[in-house]
């Protein structure tokens, strides 16, 4: 049975959150955590939807994406300066 | 504007030496117009030399709204040194079909890169992307805006995503191909847009298409889910064009390696000895083929393709799991699918993709490529959840291990029996 997507939202929202103290970036099959009954699909499209909101962040290596909570971690900002004008 | 050189640079000054044009000159001219980075970027890769080690960070949180790849984040770790690329990121831009591009829009972009970027460009990365490298992360949303409403192109695919599909000439300059290519090649693009441009996936995907089985996009190399042209009827013969090879009337190989005396064309040294499965003879001045034992190779068709030709019910064959050697090594395409037509809309192709990606999103780990999946978890498992039927092709090499594992429910009544009914029978 499909589960409801802003459930399903919130599930991952509050397991990001709490993963994100001892690890601020994490993977997709991280997320599949938040819920086992979800469906991996179902997963990526919350987990995108988040993104969306801005209450989740992705990190990106160029060759692999991972997921961050904004606010934990290193942002931009402090990891990489601000740009001289 | 002339600018001067800002950076002293010996070692990569001794790139511009070689024979072949140097992608230094190409930079430092760049710079020398104007562009500081250009001039920085140099800089930097003199003191990696020196040090021998990058000074590039690797990665980023940065990318445009609603996307989740087609930028990459590029920092430099010496930005007080070289501040013109402190921000340095890279953007992928979707390749059209077989790269065929307008000289206008390829003015268009290049003006717009020098405006919004280091106007260095890569045509094409590796995947088949226009890759426009280095700008900052403030122009991210403005380049995007432009490549949308201006250009109408699309960013390209990069991290755990489905990555830019790409295609063979095809049908559109090759009479070889059985497929067109760019059709298909377009259909993927739009049907995965969302795996394309959200990361789905433990790691990324590639599809290819190549029109014919001479594989010009390498699809049996590079990709997770190659589909190579082919067909299932007879090579066509024009037997009057085999006796013009043979008489000296039309060069062989298209006239290629014309540039050294090798003797007259000789069809059996040439041709019919160097078929892999010997399914070619001649009969007098006949040139005969048995089809069935054909593994379309293609070399006959290569050596002489005024007489011989592709046969006309085409589709293509579907191989799945190559990938370059990052971690387990380079690894060559599996068969899965002899033939398939590959008519729109295309639905049993699709299918055979859902099946393996939920698969793949289930038991997949983290950066692992799916030939990778199929390696740890076995052929078997693959063709069962692909609900494929094993075939004599797909055998690599006999057997080794003696074990059969069983499934359950290939099993008379399963893993559970009654354990008394069964002691009744056999003494313990």
């Amino acid at each position: 049975m499909a589960v409801d997507i802003e459930e399903l939202k919130q599930k991952i929202l509050e397991f990001a959150t709490k993963k994100a103290k001892f690890k601020s970036k994490m993977y997709i099959k991280d997320l599949y955590k938040a819920d086992p009954n979800a469906k991996p699909r179902e997963v990526k499209k919350a987990a995108n939807q988040l993104v969306q909101e801005g209450k989740l962040e992705f990190f990106s290596s160029g060759s692999t994406t991972m997921y961050g909570v904004p606010g934990f971690g290193k942002s931009e900002k402090d990891q990489f300066g601000e740009l001289e004008e | 504007m002339a600018d001067v050189k800002k950076h002293d640079t010996p070692m990569c000054d001794d790139l511009k030496k070689g024979p072949w044009p140097s992608f230094v000159d190409d930079i430092e001219q760049k710079g020398l117009k104007g562009k500081q980075s250009c001039l920085d970027l140099l800089g930097q890769l003199e003191l990696s030399y020196v040090h021998k080690e990058t000074h590039w960070k690797h990665g980023g949180i940065v990318g445009v709204f609603g996307y989740g790849g087609g930028v990459i984040g590029r920092y430099s770790d010496v930005p007080d040194k070289f501040p013109s690329i402190a921000h340095f990121h890279t953007m992928r831009v979707n390749q059209p079909a077989s790269k065929f591009y307008s000289t206008a829009y390829l003015r268009k972009i290049c003006e717009m890169w020098d405006h919004r970027g280091s106007g260095m460009t890569n045509l094409h990365g590796s995947t088949g992307d226009m890759i426009l490298l280095g700008t900052s992360t403030d122009q991210l949303e403005p380049v995007f805006f432009d490549l949308t409403y201006q250009m109408g192109v699309d960013l390209g695919g990069s991290g755990s995503n489905l990555r830019t599909p790409s295609c063979c000439i095809g049908k559109a300059r090759c009479e070889w191909s059985c497929l067109d290519t760019q059709a298909i090649c377009y259909d993927l693009t739009q049907t995965y847009q969302d795996e394309l441009h959200r990361p789905a996936f433990p790691y990324k995907f590639k599809f290819k298409v190549s029109g014919c089985p001479n594989d010009c996009v390498a699809a049996i190399a590079r990709c997770d889910c190659s589909i190579i042209g082919t067909w299932r009827d007879d090579i066509r013969i024009d037997q009057e064009a085999v006796k013009a090879y043979m008489g000296g009337e039309i060069k062989p190989n298209g006239g290629a390696h014309a540039d050294r005396d090798w003797g007259p064309f000789d069809i059996q040294k040439e041709v019919i000895d160097l078929c892999p499965t010997k399914c070619m003879w001649m009969e007098g001045d006949e040139l005969k083929i048995d089809n069935r034992e054909c593994t379309r190779c293609m070399h006959c068709i290569n050596v002489m393709p005024e007489a011989l030709r592709p046969g006309t019910d085409t589709g293509a064959t579907i191989l799945v799991g190559a990938k370059a050697p990052i971690l387990d090594g380079a690894q060559l395409s599996t068969l899965a699918i002899p033939f398939i037509r590959m008519e729109p809309p295309y639905d049993e192709f699709k299918e055979f993709v859902d099946k393996i990606w939920d698969w793949w999103m289930e038991e997949g780990k983290n950066r692992e490529r799916f030939g990778e999946l199929i390696q740890r978890q076995s052929l078997q498992e693959f063709l069962r959840r692909a609900e494929l039927k094993p075939i004599p092709q797909m055998v690599k090499e006999p057997r080794s291990n003696p074990y059969v594992f069983w499934r359950e429910e290939e099993v008379e009544g399963g893993w559970k029996r009654d354990i008394k009914e069964f002691r009744a029978r056999h003494a313990a």
